[in-house]
């Protein structure tokens, strides 16, 4: 199969606007690999969130061509899923009953659902917490419940829309080892937005950093320390001097917006 | 302040009970012969339900089958209706005014039509009790139905949810506390409608007459302690109604919703 070797997800010259809105992406182009994980970065209305939309379908582009796994992005939801900031559960269910959600609503029989459940919950060590409701979790627990109910659809692509941003550092730090762990489990491609340069370094193989205005790749930084990554990661002097590094590039981009 | 200890907590609401009762008896000893006929004793309407006590029953069941059938049919149409209120808010705004003509109309002006459309008794007193409820509850449902987190809703688009999953998974369950209240506030509602509809629209035939024919009479007769009792046994009613709509709502929310949320283990 040649569809192996095609990039996952490529942009080629993609423009958006809404309506008759102002131009939100311009010329965006740029190819994912399979097993990419890809941070997206830069100042507030660069259009981060929008890139996520895009590949999920849920918008159209208005110029441009977006090919997701061998096909238009409608036809590759069931490929993927998405990770917002806020957990989205619903209060009335049961943490199990929220990881079956996606399941249930793409219409997977009853039956299979509680194993695929347990089996994600367990990826993000909730299993003794699968009969708890929502508000009997921690901020950072409901976060897992929330990348629990991601990985229960088996997704090849993962959107990740500042997943941690509303949590504290320390719960930050280690969600970003644990997403990480699960990484080398099962395969997926990430797409994760961001305001933390220290997390992009940390988490992903390429960041991209867009400036806005309308929205556009300003350049690219690639992260070569090896995976697995761990604190000692974060401790090391290549890890602090490559995110002062991008650091610098994203304070230029933001000087570039004034 | 100082801690209450918890036997008395629990006894606090009976020991007032005990002291309102005797500040009611030491009125009645402070009037004069020819007014106490004004304020019967709490031992005269003690009497009374003694001595009416078949006809108070009698008329607690009926008034109380009129309100419950009303409150039901109240439950059900509300809903439905809400449902297609939530829809958009262009059928909000074309069907609200008609609704509230709904609420506006008094009762006491309709009573003859629906006597002529349904005839007098438990139908009659079943409408009437159906529109004093109805309004409260379909703009509460309604509320509740349009309020659903908007991050919710994204994440059921993005699911690809169909709008009828949608409608049954998400917007139904978290109207659900909004339901709740409405239904409260039509099960305090319900006995009311009820009395007041058998007062104006009930049929004494037979033994049917229910708390609010027993009104007419005991005023007509001028039994002070009688209509005490009547007006006790609706308000036990009343309770009733709130107590079971109370259990239902724990039984549905407490699990999950924050206005239960000291219930955790």
């Amino acid at each position: 199969m040649t569809s192996e070797i095609q990039p996952i997800v490529e942009f080629a010259g993609v423009d958006k606007r809404y309506g008759d809105g102002p131009l939100i992406l311009d010329n965006v182009s740029f190819k994912a690999e399979r097993g990419d994980f890809i941070s997206l970065i830069g100042p507030s209305g660069c259009g981060k969130s929008t890139v996520l939309k895009l590949i999920s379908g849920l918008n159209p582009n208005s110029a441009g061509k977006i090919v997701v796994d061998g096909a238009s992005p409608k036809g590759a939801v069931e490929k993927l899923s998405f990770v917002f900031q806020e957990p989205t559960l619903l209060p009335w269910h049961t943490v199990e009953k929220n990881v079956e959600l996606p399941m249930k609503l793409h219409g997977t029989a009853a039956a299979g659902r509680a194993e695929v459940a347990a089996r994600c919950l367990s990826l993000v060590g909730l299993s003794d917490r699968k009969d708890y409701y929502p508000r009997q979790l921690s901020g950072g627990q409901k976060m897992r419940v929330s990348i629990a109910r991601a990985l229960s659809v088996s997704p090849k692509i993962l959107l990740l829309d500042e997943p941690f941003g509303a949590l504290d550092e320390m719960t930050r730090d280690h969600l970003n080892e644990e997403l990480l762990a699960i990484r080398q489990q099962l395969a997926w491609t990430a797409f994760f937005v961001t305001h933390s340069v220290a997390e992009a370094v940390f988490l992903s193989n390429r960041i991209i950093v867009m400036s806005a205005n309308p929205g556009r790749i300003h350049s690219e930084v690639r992260v070569d320390f090896p995976y697995p990554r761990t604190e000692e990661t974060r401790q090391s002097p290549e890890y602090q001097k490559l995110v002062a590094e991008v650091s610098k590039i994203l304070r230029s981009v933001e000087r570039l917006k004034k | 302040m100082r801690r209450v200890p918890g036997f008395l907590k629990k006894l606090l609401p009976a020991l007032t009970g005990v002291g309102m009762i005797f500040v009611w008896y030491c009125i009645c000893m402070g009037l004069s012969a020819d007014h106490r006929f004004l304020l019967p004793s709490p031992s005269e309407v003690a009497r009374a339900f003694v001595d009416k006590g078949p006809a108070l029953w009698g008329g607690a069941l009926t008034t109380g089958g009129g309100a419950l059938a009303g409150f039901g049919i109240s439950v059900t149409l509300s809903f439905i209706i809400a449902l297609i209120l939530s829809l958009s808010p262009l059928v909000r705004a074309s069907l609200y005014p008609y609704l509230m003509i709904l609420q506006m109309t008094p009762v006491i002006v309709i009573a003859p039509i629906l006597i002529l459309w349904v005839g007098p008794g438990f139908r009659s007193v079943t409408v009437i009790t159906f529109l004093i409820c109805f309004f409260p509850m379909v703009v509460n449902t309604t509320q509740g139905l349009i309020s659903t987190d908007r991050n919710l809703v994204d994440y059921f688009r993005m699911c690809k949810a169909s709008k009828w999953q949608e409608i049954w998974l998400l917007r139904v369950p978290s109207a659900l506390p909004y339901f709740f209240t409405g239904l409260r506030i039509g099960a305090t509602l319900a006995p009311i409608g009820a009395i007041v509809g058998d007062y104006i629209a009930g049929n004494s035939a037979g033994g049917q007459g229910g708390l609010g024919f027993l009104t007419i009479i005991y005023s007509s007769q001028f039994q002070m302690g009688a209509l005490f009792a009547t007006a006790i046994v609706g308000c036990a009613l009343g309770f009733v109604f709130v107590a079971a709509v109370v259990a239902l709502s724990w039984l549905s929310l407490h699990k999950w919703h924050e206005s239960f949320s000291r219930t955790d283990t």
